[in-house]
């Protein structure tokens, strides 16, 4: 017995000799160490640790700064860690500069931890006007800049040009009516009546929705409180100004031809196994798919489809931002100074040749090396062009139980397809979920 | 019969370790041999850059030292814990056994997700987050191990018990000589289930662990996937090497564990 | 020096760490989380004010989560019994001598070796529908990520393939323990496989096999990350379980008090099962 207990002793002992065993790194005096937590892995992981390198010994060699940047997982995992410190009593862990994406920011935008872009650039002095308008406003809060966009990207049309050739189709579609009739060409059957190619793939997502509804009348809101962006949506707007009617009805016409196939997953295999002629996907998924497709047949891009004629609005700037956090540690200044070498135009440039996420400083638009790489890569610049041509003020909504609604709005619409349900009746029964989600939010912070 | 129920057998178990060697081979893939079609079983010509990437990306072998000692720390204290405590309640009759015994073995029914981020607070209040404790802190109680223990301790009479403590035999000595022994399988059986538990964890070292220095290899994984362009082939080395040291571990110990498996016992 | 302790607290002592682990790992939180599920709770997760049940009505009034309880039990009630066939077809078909016996039982343990993420990350690029292996040699085209019950489909497979090996060493392990003599005599009274697996094996590896069922039906009630990583819970809801509705609840919109309540009625859920299983083993042992 007596045994047992001093095993049992000396695996305790072992177990607090592990605790030693990670002492934390002892930082080197006078030098200002800024952590930087990101979900960037891939060819992203190389653009960022090479950034990190090139201010570590430019302007971090002259001010005293080491940038130390932490891959903290996925999008998700980043924000799970970040979420999981602020909510605890002691903060001092979290980092000076975190990346995230626009699902958190419901979570981070009323954090005490939050220091606002606005705030640090006031006090230096910085013309936030050379950030894009659209990437600006798509981090604003109540009038206020909270974050600084990073990794941003927008939505494009992708389709098979070999396919359109084969069927005679000059031009790839600029409305849902065109999309239509070329879905209808572009559909093939094999000898038993089975589809083995559609004219389009998609059951629209939440961010593709932002879009199409939002792109109407040259603008339209989906919720109230200009989509979140001036305080907590209470309801949606969709069901009242007629927009998802509008589209669900050229949606319907879509799906009746038999060319539009459901897919909500694996979007980019099918299309580039040929399966699908055309999808709509993110501008950073350009490099993928053009890998993807390789030989197998020419790839075009083009604008993303307008609903119809008078929906104007284009599309919204989405993917990420830096949020520069208060962990006690008084690097506010140093961490300022990083955030705007990220948003310099030259590291922005760099960001952009590398990864595909389009700059969001005006003056790297100018630079000569930005329009010769756009002359090299056209379908870079079809994505460039419609961003510039979008109404800025069209941006994504903000609000709470972000993946309940993206189902909500996914189920809804195969609701209706499947089930022949009527695009009024529709409308109505996604808006009343999403209502309930917005209310139960606003209960609980009661 | 024999014949029909060897070829079954062998059938089904190469479909069951079908994924294994699947991944295997395709950590020899050239990057065009993913995208493929029809999809490619064996390399076109077999590459090994992609363990060169899975190496030069990442800090592979610190992630994989970090994963082993822990796992391996882990896995004794576990035992320990849960050998205890399996003796406590087959050998001993006490107040409130029943009792004590439903409150450790209940605690499998707690989702360990849902309480990660109450579990989390207490490690960072604790001050053990960026610490190898931290790391295995919460997979320390395996009650599902002691709960099995006891069963196999169940099927010991109480009366061998009782008459080595009558003859002056001590507890430790009736646990290291006569107990362990005879349930060496189940012990071999589940110490490899403990390890390989703590090895394989990914959410909470994720949690706990700050310092790219302290990553365990799961969390390490992750960071070679630029997912979003289909690169799987680092992917697919970094996988294969994580699991070569368990599967050739697991081959060279199938002997132990069918020696000790076929240590035949009475009872139920 | 000597250490001495009275008698009695001998069991207390030798239980001690693992008591002391319980309540600080589990229940500890636990009752935080069942503290949560009666309060409104902030998004920065403090407990604002006691609103009794409400939380609990509201769930069950809420589409998201009858789907998700749906799923679950739906889940469980497939993945349970098709898991138990395979690890114990699995087990009784290598439960015999022979080389090429042992190579099977080798293979058929070999999946335990596999990280539940690798293994993930594997199922997720061999199932892909457009390029994957796996519907390009059987000639399928089955969408796996897109069609509702071929995710349902997919999930119970990933499920397998993880369990398998831990499963089928702990069955296979039992098997072995039926002595050969009483075999020998199952055989030469003439009794066929069926016979004697269901007079001789199955009642001598009952109390395995009861142990393989519990711990089976709690995996299928708690099963999360799995749906994280494959299917993230779609097409269209299809997949999404309680546990992870509550990751989805409690991490990603912020809602603890609702992720609690999840919680909760998982708990209360699984903890009833159990229960029943423990019950009915006792019974059993008894009338034996």
């Amino acid at each position: 017995m007596k045994r047992l207990f001093i095993t049992l002793t000396v695996c305790l002992m072992a177990l607090t000799h592990l605790t030693a065993l990670a002492q934390r790194e002892s930082a080197e005096r006078d030098v200002v160490t800024i952590t930087w937590w990101h979900p960037n892995s891939g060819i992203a992981g190389k653009a960022t640790d090479v950034l990190i390198d090139r201010f570590n010994t430019t302007i971090g060699a002259e001010q005293g700064i080491v940038v130390r940047g932490v891959y903290q997982g996925k999008a998700n995992d980043v924000l799970t860690k970040t979420k999981a410190i602020m909510q605890s009593p002691i903060t001092d862990d979290l980092p000076d500069l975190v990346q995230l994406d626009g699902a958190a920011v419901l979570d981070v935008r009323d954090d005490k931890s939050l220091i606002t872009i606005d705030r640090l650039a006031q006090a230096d002095g910085y013309d936030l006007s050379q950030i894009l308008e659209a990437a600006r406003l798509s981090v604003t809060y109540k009038q206020e800049m909270i974050a600084m966009p990073f990794n941003s990207s927008t939505i494009l049309l992708y389709y098979n040009k070999s396919a359109f050739d084969e069927a005679g189709i000059k031009a790839p579609p600029r409305t849902l009516d065109e999309l239509t009739s070329i879905a209808v060409k572009l559909k093939q059957t094999d000898a038993k009546g089975k589809t083995v190619r559609y004219g389009f793939a998609n059951v629209p997502t939440t961010y593709e929705l932002m879009c199409w509804l939002g792109q109407q009348n040259g603008l339209s809101y989906l919720t109230d409180e200009e989509n979140g962006h001036t305080g907590v949506p209470t309801r949606v707007l969709f069901d009242e100004n007629g927009t998802m009617v509008n589209f669900l009805t050229k949606w319907k016409a879509l799906y009746n031809t038999g060319s539009l196939e459901n897919l909500t997953s694996d979007l980019n295999g099918a299309f580039a196994s040929g399966r699908v002629a055309m999808i709509v996907a993110s501008t950073s998924n350009l490099t993928t798919i053009e890998q993807m497709v390789g030989s197998r047949f020419e790839l075009g891009v083009a604008p993303f489809p307008m609903v119809d004629e008078q929906a104007t609005g284009g599309v919204n700037v989405g993917g990420g931002a830096l949020w520069v956090l208060d962990n006690k540690s008084g690097h506010q200044r140093q961490t300022w100074e990083f955030v705007k070498f990220l948003a310099s135009e030259q590291s922005q440039l760099y960001w952009h040749i590398e990864t595909g996420y389009f700059p969001i400083n005006r003056n790297t638009y100018e630079l000569d090396q930005f329009k010769a790489h756009i002359q090299q890569n056209p379908r870079a610049a079809v994505a460039i062009d419609q961003l510039l041509s979008s109404n800025p003020r069209l941006q994504g909504i903000w609000v709470p139980s972000a993946y309940q609604i993206y189902y909500a709005f996914q189920s809804g619409i195969l609701k209706m397809l499947e089930e022949d349900r009527g695009v009024e009746e529709t409308s109505r029964a996604i808006a009343r979920e999403i209502n309930g989600y917005f209310a139960e939010f606003i209960r609980m912070q009661q | 019969m024999k014949r029909l129920t060897a070829v079954v057998a062998t059938l089904f178990s190469l479909a069951v370790v079908f994924p294994i060697a699947y991944s295997i081979s395709a950590s020899f893939f050239q990057w065009a041999d993913f995208t493929a079609i029809p999809a490619r079983l064996l390399p076109s010509v077999p590459t090994f850059d992609n363990y060169r990437r899975a190496f030069s990306e990442s800090n592979l072998l610190v992630f994989l030292s970090n994963s082993l000692y822990s796992a391996l720390v882990g896995t004794v204290v576990r035992m320990t814990i849960s050998i205890l405590g399996a003796y406590a309640f087959t050998f001993f009759s006490f107040k409130g056994k029943n009792f004590f015994f439903i409150l450790i073995v209940a605690t499998m029914l707690l989702p360990p997700d849902a309480l990660i981020l109450e579990n989390y607070t207490t490690i960072r209040t604790l001050r053990l987050t960026d610490t190898y404790l931290g790391i295995i802190s919460t997979t320390l109680l395996a009650p599902t191990h002691l709960f099995m223990l006891r069963q196999y301790f169940l099927t010991v009479s109480r009366e061998y018990r009782e008459a080595a403590v009558l003859e002056g035999c001590s507890d430790s000595r009736f646990l290291t000589t006569l107990l362990i022994p005879i349930s060496k399988a189940v012990i071999i059986t589940l110490a490899i289930h403990s390890f390989s538990t703590i090895f394989n964890d990914y959410l909470w070292p994720l949690l706990v662990t700050n310092r790219e220095m302290m990553r365990t290899v799961q969390v390490g994984l992750t960071m070679l996937g630029f997912s979003e362009n289909l690169d799987y082939g680092p992917q697919f080395a970094a996988i294969t090497l994580l699991m070569s040291p368990i599967l050739i571990t697991f081959i060279a110990l199938h002997k132990p564990i069918q020696d000790s498996v076929s240590t035949r016992f009475t009872g139920r | 020096m000597k250490l001495r302790y009275p008698q009695w607290t001998k069991p207390y002592l030798l239980i001690a760490p693992a008591l002391a682990l319980a309540v600080l790992f589990s229940y500890r939180p636990f009752v935080l989380t069942v503290l949560n599920s009666l309060y409104t709770v902030s998004l920065s997760g403090k407990r604002i004010t006691f609103i009794g049940f409400d939380n609990y009505i509201r769930l069950f009034a809420n589409p998201s989560f009858q789907a998700s309880l749906y799923n679950t039990l739906r889940f469980t009630l497939f993945f349970v019994p098709i898991n138990i066939t395979i690890c114990l077809s699995a087990a009784l078909l290598s439960n015999r001598p022979g080389r090429l016996a042992t190579l099977n039982q080798i293979f058929f343990f070999l999946p335990m070796a596999v990280s539940l993420s690798s293994s993930m990350m594997i199922l997720k690029m061999m199932f892909n529908p457009s390029i994957g292996i796996i519907n390009q040699l059987l000639h399928l085209d089955v969408q796996w990520f897109n069609n509702r019950h071929a995710a349902m489909a997919l999930l119970v497979f990933a499920g397998v393939g993880l369990d398998i090996g831990l499963n089928f060493l702990l069955l296979s392990a039992a098997l072995r323990n039926v002595p050969t003599d009483l075999l020998e005599v199952a055989r030469i009274e003439g009794a066929n496989s069926v016979q004697t697996f269901r007079y001789l094996q199955g009642p001598l590896i009952s109390s395995t096999l009861l142990f393989v069922v519990v711990t089976n039906i709690k995996d299928a009630m708690l099963i999360s990350s799995p749906v994280m990583i494959l299917t993230e819970g779609g097409p269209f809801r299809s997949t999404q379980t309680l546990v992870y509705q509550m990751y989805l609840e409690g991490f990603k919109s912020g809602n603890y008090a609702i992720g609690s309540t999840i919680a909760t009625v998982v708990f209360t859920l699984t903890f009833s099962i159990l229960l029943l299983l423990l019950h009915l083993e006792r019974r059993r042992v008894y009338y034996q």
